[in-house]
């Protein structure tokens, strides 16, 4: 016999249906390794590696939900309290970008050096950063109810300070590479299970159930 | 007019049935109304996988649905795709609200 459900876990289940895909996952990963190759990049193409940084994690996300996740287990429209949420990311995201384009331009200026930047080994920035990371995916999982953000927050930040502890071991770009190269990695090739798992547990519709949708 | 017993508590019966919604009290139909009420809408294959039901099975529940004003069917394009959503209407949510107060309150008023 199936548990009793209640209106709350009907609506929580739908929603995290549309999480099963492994695409959210593949997206983050994706985002890990343009991060872990974004030097050797700037490298090859100069600035132009910016566009591999921006692209294609977004679009992963776009065409993998609207060619395999949608097609296989259909369209859903949340109601307000999902939306309501949703503007409250955007809102944090909006107010925390332009924070974090000042915090990078003073740590191009090198002005956190003197007290701030001797204290924590001359770590100050990446830790900060780290953090910084952390806690902005962390908000975001809490809001928008998906555990596996937590992960990528602690995947990314401590990449960034993983990277910033190689940086005299290893020589640059190897240290960006190995810090976000491993973790991008391991996280593509769950998104991959993931995906395989959830393609064979909802094939594609056939045309003569008459689902035309 | 005096009544039988029997006749009496066969109207007595039908009396305390009568604040059932039948329509919305059909198993795959309460769980299609209850998915569609949490929800803002969602098109048929979503339904059908959240609810279990068959291709065929949600289609007739979803025209008697229909048919009682407790659904709307709007097509909608993702890109190119057409997509038929669905979302209960303003009848249907008054509806399953109030079949559920209306079996709240017939589970609390029963004696322990």
């Amino acid at each position: 016999m199936t548990e009793p459900m209640n209106l709350k876990d009907i609506e929580k289940k739908a929603y995290r249906f549309t999480f099963t895909d492994g695409i959210y996952d593949l997206t983050y990963a994706t985002l890990l390794i343009t991060i872990a190759v974004a030097p050797i990049l700037r490298e090859l193409i100069g600035l132009g590696y910016i566009l591999f940084l921006v692209i294609p994690a977004p679009l992963l996300l776009l065409l993998g939900k609207r060619y395999i996740s949608v097609p296989r287990i259909g369209l859903v429209k949340f109601n307000q309290r999902r939306k309501t949420t949703q503007k409250k990311i955007a809102i944090i995201s909006i107010i925390l970008l332009p924070l974090t384009i000042v915090l990078v331009l003073l740590t191009a200026a090198q002005i956190f050096p003197g007290p701030y930047g001797t204290l924590l080994g001359g770590y100050t920035v990446p830790i900060g950063a780290a953090l910084f990371a952390i806690a902005l995916l962390s908000l975001i999982a809490y809001f928008i109810e998906f555990s596996h953000l937590y992960v990528y927050g602690l995947a990314i930040g401590l990449g960034i300070l993983i990277s910033e502890l190689l940086y005299d071991p290893v020589a640059p770009p190897w240290n960006s590479v190995i810090a976000f190269g491993i973790s991008g990695t391991l996280l593509f090739i769950y998104g991959i299970i993931e995906l395989v798992r959830f393609i064979r547990t909802y094939p594609l519709p056939k045309a003569e159930n008459g689902i035309v949708n | 007019m005096v009544l039988s017993t029997k006749k009496k508590k066969t109207m007595e019966n039908r009396q305390l049935l009568d604040f059932i919604d039948k329509i919305i009290h059909e198993p795959a139909r309460l769980n299609i109304m209850a998915h569609l009420y949490v929800i803002d809408s969602a098109d048929f294959l979503f339904l059908m996988r959240q609810t279990g039901l068959t291709f065929g099975n949600l289609s007739a529940h979803m025209s008697k649905l229909e048919d009682a004003g407790y659904i709307q069917i709007k097509k909608e394009f993702l890109g190119k795709k057409p997509h038929t959503m669905l979302s209960l209407t303003k009848k249907g949510r008054t509806a399953f609200e109030e079949y559920r107060n209306n079996m709240k309150q017939f589970f609390n008023d029963l004696p322990t």
